[in-house]
């Protein structure tokens, strides 16, 4: 199985390589830039590409595009630095298959490259740790909620109504409304009525 | 007939020296005033006002008062004085002195020779030192020279030069005047009235733009003299009216009674019977008055006697003659001596007593000839024809017939000449009057062009003041644009340094700090996650420092990324609706960007607020974004006036820097901060 990876910086490129090797992949190629890669995914069309984001010429994102655009069956493999959510759902848009940290390779490439193998996708677990906050582990229950939809139950305890929550909150009416029924269905709240208020006023403290 | 001429001791006053001054008083005034007065003429009387007369030395002082002219040392104290100034090259001083006393010479009618030399002297050398207007004196001094020895057209060429300068001021004026008026004096003498006239209407002219009353008394006494001469006695006597009034308005009982005698003649020239009550009158009064002017005195008492003798009081008459005869005898003047004659040779013949002087009466007859006096002559001949008819002389009384018929003709043709010169002037009279007819229609229309003119000249004014004021408004802009570039540059290039130490800490740290990671033999995990932390650290300053991979997320993918990131570190609710594409540059996008990190930072830091909305909206022509908070709001005047308020400066000059206008309005339910960009 042939794979091609890419990154400007020597170190890394040797060091994902041997990673790579040492994982049993014995047809690996390797280039220093965007323009090499494309043109060798075009001229060897290897199975997975393993591609850094910032490269001189094109980077890892634009050789994603293209590839996707062309529709190659190479799949890509990000292996960034880049932490960002918002690059992330970029390259989901290209339809990559694999986002992963470089300094997460150590311990998630292997599997990662098994994933895609086989057809699945894979993105690093600690992508997650931009969406996940901190602080609230007291509760369990409202650590499963996003925080929209804490704050509104915060408001709900406060006995506002939908309509006083979405103008403080910036949002429609229907918006809450939504959240509100998901909230309950997070929560495996049984359906009565006004079970949320009373959820909240017990569960949140002042 | 016979007049006096007024003498001027007055001309020129001693206000030359300091006039130069008065020459630097710009153009533009000097056409502003003649624009007024052309356009106002009704609402200001003089043109010139009367200027302070300069501080003069001692010297001067005693060299001006008319006491001193006939002491032995006034020309030695004089020429001293004036040579050395002369000397001292203090020319000015020179002339004040020289002025003085060729004024004083020339009322005297003195023109002795080394005087005039020194005139002369100093007209060729030092005159150009000091100009023209400054040193009319000379001018003014030999004129009066030719006019006194009779040689008048010379006399007119030293008044013309005078005569036919501009004035401008009050001295310059009355010089000018004054020249007008010594012209028409000359001309009078020639006999050539109409040049006479119209110097005399000049002068009058120029008397009427100061305020000099006896000036204008000197050029009507003129005018009606030359009106007399003319025949054209109903001007005359208007004109010999207004200069009374003048003359009396300043006092000045010489000239009043001068005037009165002049219309005494002009009323005798025109056989006007108001003339008995006039000598009547002014006899009464110039005896009370008790004026001392022996020429006056012999003309108004030869008048008073021959009003007797009209009257019938013949032996008053005498005792009138008897009294000023030796005043007669006294004055030796021939003019006066004339006068007595003419009064006496009437007395012989009213006389009814005794033998007849016929002596006296041929001696009258020549004078009354030349002054055209043919009336008198016929009376008299007709007196000496009785005579000889009486003593029986026949040969005697033909030739007196015959002398009688001679001036029979010569006042018929005079009459004739009269009547002439009346229709003459009946006809001159309409001519004038439609020639002021268009005289006025054209000084309307000139009035009209002057208030055009001086529109025009407004609105020149006012065009320039505006192209003026529209430069400044310009270049101001232009400074607000440059400091608007300078500012945008500035902020361009801060993105573009920080962006720079963004990638440079991203790239090459982190990568060290992986292949650090990576090369330890013995792998600890409590190393690895102090280095992934670290790691983290730098990820997190370095996306502090520029938002990562702006140019290719684009806006709308990095205000979601900040917003989401405020809610999982900040916790904080923000929600956004973003509609935009790509209506700005990059580098404007990351202006926006900016913006709305200022202020949801600040919202976040101090608002208090529960939720906060970012809004952005793009139209066909502008990006309008609003950012709204439910907190605690501020004073927005007061936070901006205080020198710590970065951040909202930062979203100000951020805005503007981009072609924007930011508007913040904060109460106590929330801030909105408006900001609409006009796209390029």
């Amino acid at each position: 199985m042939k794979i091609l990876i890419a990154d400007d910086h020597p170190f890394t490129l040797q060091g994902t390589k041997s990673f790579v090797e040492s994982y049993g992949y014995n047809e690996v190629d390797t280039c220093s830039n965007g323009i090499s890669a494309l043109n060798l995914i075009h001229m060897h069309e290897p199975e997975i590409a393993i591609l850094d984001i910032n490269m001189p010429g094109l980077d890892g994102l634009d050789v994603a595009r293209k590839v996707h655009e062309g529709k190659l069956r190479t799949k890509i493999i990000l292996l960034t630095m880049h932490k960002e959510l918002s690059i992330y759902k970029k390259a989901i848009e290209y339809g990559i298959y694999g986002y992963i940290l470089k300094e997460h390779a150590q311990t998630e490439l292997e599997k990662c490259l098994e994933e895609v193998k086989i057809g699945n996708k894979y993105a690093s677990i600690y992508l997650q740790d931009e969406l996940i906050v901190s602080e609230n582990s007291e509760n369990n229950a409202l650590s499963k909620l996003t925080l929209s939809e804490r704050k509104i139950v915060e408001l709900i305890s406060q006995k506002l109504t939908s309509k006083q929550i979405a103008n403080l909150l910036f949002l429609s009416e229907r918006t809450v409304e939504g959240h509100r029924s998901n909230i309950i269905e997070k929560l495996g709240l049984p359906k009565e009525r006004n079970i949320l208020l009373v959820w909240a006023i017990q569960n949140i403290k002042k | 007939m016979h007049f006096i001429r007024s003498k001027l001791d007055t001309f020129a006053g001693i206000g030359f020296v300091g006039m130069k001054k008065y020459l630097k008083i710009g153009f533009v005034f000097f056409f502003l005033v003649i624009a007024i007065w052309s356009c106002e003429k009704k609402n200001s009387r003089f043109i010139y006002q009367k200027e302070e007369v300069e501080n003069l030395d001692s010297t001067c002082i005693w060299l001006g008062e008319r006491k001193n002219f006939y002491k032995d040392n006034f020309m030695p104290v004089f020429y001293n004085y004036y040579n050395s100034k002369i000397a001292g090259k203090k020319f000015e001083d020179a002339a004040t002195a020289l002025e003085i006393v060729s004024i004083k010479k020339a009322y005297f009618s003195i023109y002795d020779k080394e005087f005039v030399e020194t005139i002369n002297n100093f007209s060729t050398n030092y005159r150009s030192e000091l100009g023209f207007y400054a040193t009319t004196f000379v001018d003014y001094y030999l004129a009066n020279k030719y006019d006194d020895a009779g040689d008048f057209k010379k006399a007119i060429e030293y008044y013309s030069k005078i005569a036919l300068k501009e004035p401008y001021d009050f001295t310059t004026c009355k010089n000018i005047a004054y020249a007008y008026y010594n012209i028409a004096f000359c001309y009078y003498s020639m006999g050539d009235q109409d040049l006479a006239l119209k110097n005399s209407y000049k002068s009058l002219d120029y008397f009427d733009k100061i305020d000099y009353p006896i000036g204008n008394g000197y050029a009507h006494t003129i005018t009606s003299l030359i009106h007399a001469a003319n025949q054209n006695y109903t001007l005359a006597i208007k004109d010999n009216e207004i200069a009374f009034k003048y003359y009396t308005q300043i006092k000045d009982t010489g000239n009043v009674y001068i005037t009165l005698f002049d219309k005494i003649i002009i009323y005798e020239d025109s056989n006007n019977k108001k003339m008995y009550p006039l000598i009547d009158s002014t006899y009464t009064a110039f005896t009370l008055s008790g004026i001392k002017n022996d020429v006056l005195k012999i003309s108004l008492n030869s008048y008073y006697a021959e009003k007797l003798l009209h009257d019938g009081k013949i032996s008053e008459a005498k005792k009138i003659l008897d009294y000023i005869k030796p005043t007669v005898d006294a004055l030796n003047s021939e003019t006066s001596t004339n006068e007595y004659i003419t009064a006496y040779a009437n007395y012989e013949i009213a006389k009814n007593d005794g033998p007849i002087n016929t002596e006296v009466i041929l001696k009258a007859i020549p004078t009354l000839i030349e002054n055209e006096n043919y009336q008198v002559v016929i009376s008299f001949y007709n007196a000496l024809k009785d005579i000889s008819l009486r003593n029986n002389d026949y040969k005697k009384a033909l030739f007196y017939e015959e002398e009688t018929q001679k001036a029979i003709d010569s006042a018929s043709s005079k009459e004739v000449k009269g009547k002439v010169a009346e229709l003459e002037l009946s006809h001159k009279t309409k001519e004038k009057i439609n020639q002021i007819a268009l005289q006025k229609k054209s000084l309307s229309s000139k009035n009209i062009t002057i208030a055009f003119l001086v529109s025009l000249v407004t609105g020149l004014f006012l065009l320039a003041t505006i192209f003026l004021i529209r430069q400044k408004q310009k270049k101001l802009n232009l400074d607000k644009q440059n400091t608007q570039i300078y500012t945008k540059q500035l902020l361009e290039k801060t993105e573009e340094e920080r962006r720079r130490i963004a990638s440079d800490l991203h790239d090459s740290v982190s990568h060290e700090l992986l292949s650090l990671k990576n090369s330890f033999e013995q792998k600890s995990d409590a190393t690895n996650r102090k280095i992934d932390s670290i790691i983290n650290d730098i990820r997190s300053i370095s996306r502090n420092l520029h938002p990562v991979m702006f140019d290719k997320l684009g806006l709308k993918s990095s205000i979601e990324q900040m917003v989401e990131r405020a809610q999982s570190y900040n916790n904080f609710m923000v929600t956004e609706s973003i509609n935009y594409k790509s209506g700005l540059s990059v580098s404007d996008e990351l202006q926006v960007y900016r913006i709305i990190q200022e202020a949801l930072s600040n919202i976040i830091k101090y608002a208090n607020a529960v939720a906060a909305k970012i809004t952005i909206n793009e139209t066909n022509t502008h990006i309008n974004i609003e950012i709204i908070d439910n907190g605690k709001g501020f004073d927005v005047a007061q936070t901006l006036s205080q020198t710590d308020a970065f951040g909202l400066h930062n979203i100000i000059e951020r805005s503007k820097a981009i072609g924007g206008n930011a508007k913040i309005e904060s109460d106590k339910n929330g801030t909105v901060i408006t900001i609409i960009i006009k796209k390029a």
